[in-house]
C-alpha cells in the first residue's frame, strides 16, 4: 500500500512538472489544436523514444489528445525525470522505461515498446529505428515512417540509406532551421553557461573564457558568456567560422596561444582530442575545463587520469594537479556541462523542436505509403508557418509580401 | 539539556558529513578570495581585533562563513546569525560550530524562529555588528535598549540597511558610529550590479527552466541592482523594460537601451517581473491588476515583501506549489507565479552571489570592522575612507596580475599653476 501511495505522490509531482512545462509551450498547444481539429492522427499508433522528461511528456500528451494511441520509451534508457513515468501512466499512456535500469533492462523495455507495433516512430539518435531494422523487419514493413531528433541519429540513418538498408521514410527534424538555429545557439548556449555558474558559484564578468569550436553550440556559448561580461577567445579550425567569430567581436587564435591565460575552457566541437595534454599543462593555476554539447572525448582524459587522483573540491568539480603544480578543475568529469543544468534545454526551445516533431508525424500520416525510404527534410512551408505562429504568440509579426515587393524580388 | 543533545549530535556520522560538506564549501570560497586572504588578513594581523565581540548577521552561507572565520582567526569573538530565515545553509552552520564558533541560526527556519535567533545574537552582547538590512541593529534598538547603548559600531551590507541607519541617525537614535559598507565603491559598484545581476538571472532560469532569449522582462527599480539585472538580461537577448520613479535613473535606463514606462504599461505584456528597488511592496495590489496570465515574479531586493505576497495571498482564489520554489496564485482567470516565496531569489533560490564578488564585499566589511575598532569614529553614519576602498580594488587587480599606470605631473591641468596668480 505504501508503494502505491508513493507512486501516486510521484505521479502528482510528475503531473505538476509536466503542467509547468506546458505553460511555456504555446506552439505545441496551437499544433495540438490543429491536429485535434483535422483528426489527422486519429487511431494512429505513435511510438515516442526521446529523453524522458516533462517537455517530451507534453508531446506524448498532445499526440494522445489528437487521437493517436501513444506509447513511450526512454531513448537509450535516458530518464531525466522519473516522475513523468507514473504521471504519463496515470494519463493512460504506456511507458516502457525503468529508472536506473541496466543496459539489458533498457533493451528489454525497448523491445516491449516495439511490440506495441507503432506505425510512426519519433526517434532520438536513431536508436529504435536501427533496432527495429535489425530485429523486427516485419514491423518495419508495416510502418509508415519515423522522425529523427538529432545529428547523431541522422548520421547512421544516412549511412544505412547509402547501403540500401533503410526501409523507412525518416523525417529529419534535426535538419530544420527551426531546430539547429535555435536549439544549439540559445538553448545549449544558455544552459551550458548558466550550468557552469550554478555549479561553481563563480562570476563571468572579467573572466577570460576560451571557447573551442564556433559551430552553433560554440557560438551560443560565446554569445552568452560575453553577455555576462566575459572576455571571449575563440579557437576554430574552419577559417570562415573563425572569421565569423572575429566579426562577432571575439578574439580569435589557436588553443595553444589562448591556453596560458584561459581561466575557463569550453570545448564545443564534438571532435575527439581537440584539447591536448600540452594545452592543459599550459593553462594557468585554477583553470576550469568543461565541455558544451559534446563529451569528455574532446578533453585529454588519459592525460588527466595519469595525474595523481583528483580531489573533489565541490559537487561536480574535481581538481587535478599538473606536474608544474597547477590546479586544473574538471567539471562533470568532462561530460557536457549542460547535462548538469538539471532540466536540459529551456522549455521554449523544446516547444519549437517538439512542435516540429508533431508536424513531422502529421506529414508522415498525410503521405502514408507515398514517401520513399530515405531522409526527408521538414518542408519549408511547415517550418515557416511554425515560426510565424511563434512570432505571433510573442506579439511580433513579419513584413507582408506586397505585389510590389514580390515584383521587385523577381526583377532582373 | 539542549547543550547535551547538541554534543551527542556532534558525534553522529550525519553531522560529520554535514561538517565536511560545509568545510568544503568554505574552502572553495577561500580559494577564490585573494583580497580576504591577503590584504584583509594582513591588516588584521596587528591583533587589534583580539577579544572584540563581533556579531556577523549576513545570509548564512559559505561566503559569510569565510568572513566569520577570518575575523575569528584575527582573534575576534564571533557570533554568527543569518539575515533571512530562508537563506541559512545547514552544512555551513555545522562547519562553523565544529570549529567552536557560536552560531545562533538554524536552517529551514521561519520568521518566528528567525526573530528568536536575532534576539539570541543580541543577548551575546556584541561590541560590533556586521549587519545586513540593519536587522540586528534595529532589533537591539527596539528590544535590547541597554545592550544597544553599549554597541561600539555597526558595519552595514545593503542599500536597505543604509537607509535605515541614516533614518535612525537623523532621529538622533544612533549613539555609535556606523559604516555603510554598501556605499563603499568596492561594494555597490560590483556586488549590487554584477553579483546580483548575474545570479538573479541564474536563479530565475534554474528554478523555471525557461529561456531568456526573446523573453519580455520587466525590472522594477534602476539602482545598481536593477541596472545589473537589466544589462545582463538584455545582453542575453531579453526584451527589457524598466519601471523607475527617479527621473535621472529613468533617463539612464532609456539611454542604456531599455524601454521605460510606468508599471501599468510595462507590466501588461511581461513574462518575468523582477523587483529590485530594495523597498517594500514595489509590486503590490495596484501592480497585480496589470499582470498578464502566467507571469513569473521574482524579488532581488532585501525585503521579502518587495513582491507583496501577503496581499497576493489574500487576493488569490487558490494557491499551489507548481514546482519546488514556485508558488502559483490564482487571480480571476490569471495565474501569477512567485519564485522562492518572494525572498531574494538569488540566495533563497540559488547559491548567492559569485565568490569573487563577495571577496570584495567582505573585504569592505572586514576592513570596515577593523576601521570601526581603530578609527576613532564619531557616532553617525560613515563611509569607508577612500584610501581603504582604493586599497581593496588595488589588491583585487594585483591578484589578477593587472598593473596600473601612475598619473605623471605634466598630466595635471595647467590651471593649478595659474591659480596662485589670481589676485587675492
Amino acid at each position: 500500500m505504501t508503494a502505491r501511495f508513493s507512486d501516486r505522490d510521484m505521479a502528482g509531482k510528475g503531473a505538476a512538472t509536466i503542467a509547468w512545462a506546458r505553460r511555456g509551450m504555446p506552439l505545441l498547444d496551437v499544433t495540438e489544436a490543429r491536429l485535434v481539429g483535422s483528426g489527422a492522427l486519429k487511431g494512429l499508433r505513435v511510438g515516442i523514444s526521446l529523453v524522458l522528461e516533462p517537455k517530451t511528456a507534453n508531446l506524448a500528451l498532445a499526440l494522445r489528445n489528437a487521437g493517436a494511441t501513444v506509447t513511450v520509451t526512454a531513448s537509450a534508457g535516458s530518464i531525466a525525470d522519473a516522475s513523468v513515468i507514473p504521471a504519463l501512466e496515470a494519463e493512460g499512456i504506456a511507458v516502457f522505461a525503468t529508472p536506473d535500469g541496466s543496459s539489458d533492462e533498457d533493451l528489454r523495455q525497448t523491445r516491449a515498446f516495439l511490440a506495441t507495433a507503432p506505425q510512426i516512430l519519433i526517434d532520438d539518435g536513431a536508436q529504435v529505428t536501427r533496432l527495429a531494422h535489425k530485429e523486427c523487419p516485419d514491423l518495419v514493413a508495416q510502418m509508415i515512417g519515423a522522425t529523427e531528433e538529432t545529428t547523431s541519429g541522422v548520421r547512421p540513418l544516412t549511412a544505412m540509406h547509402a547501403d540500401g538498408q533503410l526501409r523507412l521514410p525518416v523525417v529529419s527534424v534535426n535538419g530544420s532551421r527551426l531546430k539547429y538555429l535555435f536549439d544549439n545557439v540559445y538553448g545549449t548556449g544558455q544552459s551550458c553557461v548558466m550550468a557552469l555558474l550554478d555549479v561553481t558559484n563563480l562570476q563571468l564578468a572579467g573572466r577570460k573564457v576560451l571557447v573551442v569550436g564556433y559551430g552553433f553550440v560554440g557560438s551560443g556559448v560565446a554569445r552568452h558568456a560575453r553577455a555576462l561580461g566575459a572576455q571571449v577567445v575563440v579557437a576554430e579550425l574552419d577559417p570562415i567560422k573563425a572569421l565569423q567569430a572575429f566579426h562577432d567581436g571575439h578574439t580569435v587564435c589557436s588553443v595553444a596561444e589562448a591556453a596560458p591565460t584561459a581561466e575557463v575552457v569550453f570545448a564545443s566541437t564534438g571532435i575527439e582530442g581537440v584539447v591536448t595534454a600540452a594545452h592543459v599543462e599550459a593553462l594557468p593555476d585554477g583553470a576550469i575545463l568543461c565541455t558544451a554539447g559534446g563529451g569528455e572525448y574532446e578533453l585529454p582524459m588519459d592525460y588527466l587520469a595519469s595525474l595523481a587522483p583528483p580531489s573533489v573540491v565541490r559537487q561536480h568539480v574535481e581538481e587535478y594537479r599538473t606536474a608544474q603544480g597547477r590546479r586544473i578543475r574538471l567539471v562533470a568529469k568532462g561530460a557536457c556541462v549542460n547535462c548538469l543544468a538539471g532540466e536540459g534545454n529551456p522549455i521554449e526551445i523544446m516547444d519549437l523542436s517538439l512542435s516540429l516533431q508533431a508536424c513531422a508525424v502529421e506529414l508522415l500520416a498525410a503521405r502514408a505509403g507515398q514517401m520513399e525510404p530515405g531522409i526527408h527534410p521538414i518542408p519549408e512551408s511547415v517550418e515557416k508557418s511554425l515560426a510565424l505562429e511563434r512570432l505571433r504568440l510573442a506579439g511580433a509579426s513579419v513584413e507582408p509580401l506586397t505585389d510590389a515587393l514580390s515584383a521587385a524580388l523577381r526583377k532582373w | 539539556m539542549s547543550h547535551t543533545t547538541a554534543i551527542a549530535g556532534h558525534n553522529t556520522d550525519e553531522f560529520r558529513d554535514l561538517v565536511l560538506d560545509g568545510q568544503r564549501r568554505i574552502e572553495w570560497v577561500s580559494r577564490q578570495s585573494p583580497v580576504l586572504n591577503g590584504l584583509v588578513r594582513r591588516m588584521m594581523s596587528d591583533g587589534s581585533l583580539k577579544g572584540a565581540r563581533i556579531a556577523v548577521v549576513v545570509h548564512l552561507e559559505a561566503k559569510t562563513a569565510f568572513l566569520a572565520q577570518i575575523l575569528a582567526d584575527a582573534g575576534a569573538d564571533v557570533i554568527v546569525a543569518g539575515s533571512n530565515p530562508r537563506t541559512t545553509n545547514g552544512a555551513v552552520v555545522a562547519a562553523l560550530r565544529d570549529r567552536g564558533m557560536t552560531v545562533v541560526a538554524e536552517p529551514d527556519g521561519d520568521m518566528a524562529s528567525w526573530e528568536k535567533e536575532l534576539l539570541a545574537a543580541a543577548d551575546h552582547a556584541p561590541d560590533y555588528i556586521i549587519d545586513d538590512g540593519a536587522e540586528l541593529t534595529l532589533r537591539m534598538a527596539l528590544h535590547r535598549p541597554d545592550l544597544y547603548k553599549r554597541l561600539k559600531g555597526v558595519s552595514e551590507e545593503t542599500t536597505t540597511g543604509t537607509a535605515r541607519l541614516y533614518a535612525m541617525s537623523a532621529a538622533g537614535k544612533l549613539p555609535f558610529p556606523a559604516l555603510t559598507a554598501n556605499n563603499a565603491r568596492c561594494k555597490h559598484l560590483f556586488d549590487n550590479r554584477y553579483g546580483t545581476g548575474q545570479t538573479t538571472l541564474q536563479a530565475i532560469l534554474r528554478l523555471t527552466n525557461r529561456q531568456i532569449a526573446g523573453a519580455r522582462m520587466v525590472v522594477i527599480g534602476y539602482g545598481y541592482v536593477g541596472r545589473g539585472i537589466a544589462e545582463y538580461a538584455k545582453a542575453m537577448g531579453a526584451k527589457t523594460a524598466v519601471v523607475e520613479n527617479d527621473p535621472v535613473r529613468a533617463l539612464e535606463a532609456h539611454m542604456d537601451g531599455h524601454i521605460v514606462a510606468p508599471a501599468a504599461q510595462a507590466l501588461k505584456h511581461a513574462q518575468f517581473v523582477i523587483a529590485a528597488t530594495g523597498g517594500m511592496r514595489a509590486v503590490g495590489a495596484p501592480e497585480f491588476a496589470h499582470l498578464p496570465h502566467d507571469v513569473i515574479l521574482a524579488n532581488a531586493g532585501h525585503h521579502d515583501l518587495e513582491v507583496d505576497v501577503e496581499t497576493l495571498a489574500q487576493m488569490a482564489s487558490n494557491m499551489s506549489e507548481a514546482r519546488p520554489q514556485i508558488t502559483t496564485y490564482r487571480l480571476g482567470q490569471r495565474d501569477i507565479h512567485v519564485l522562492s516565496g518572494g525572498a531574494l531569489v538569488n540566495i533563497a533560490g540559488g547559491s548567492g552571489h559569485p565568490v569573487e564578488i563577495m571577496d570584495l564585499t567582505f573585504a569592505v566589511q572586514g576592513i570596515g570592522a577593523y576601521h570601526l575598532v581603530n578609527g576613532n569614529l564619531m557616532p553617525g553614519v560613515h563611509v569607508l575612507p577612500k584610501a581603504l576602498d582604493d586599497a581593496i580594488a588595488a589588491a583585487k587587480l594585483a591578484s589578477m596580475g593587472i598593473v596600473l599606470d601612475q598619473t605623471r605631473p605634466e598630466q595635471q591641468d595647467d590651471f593649478v599653476n595659474l591659480i596662485n596668480r589670481i589676485p587675492e
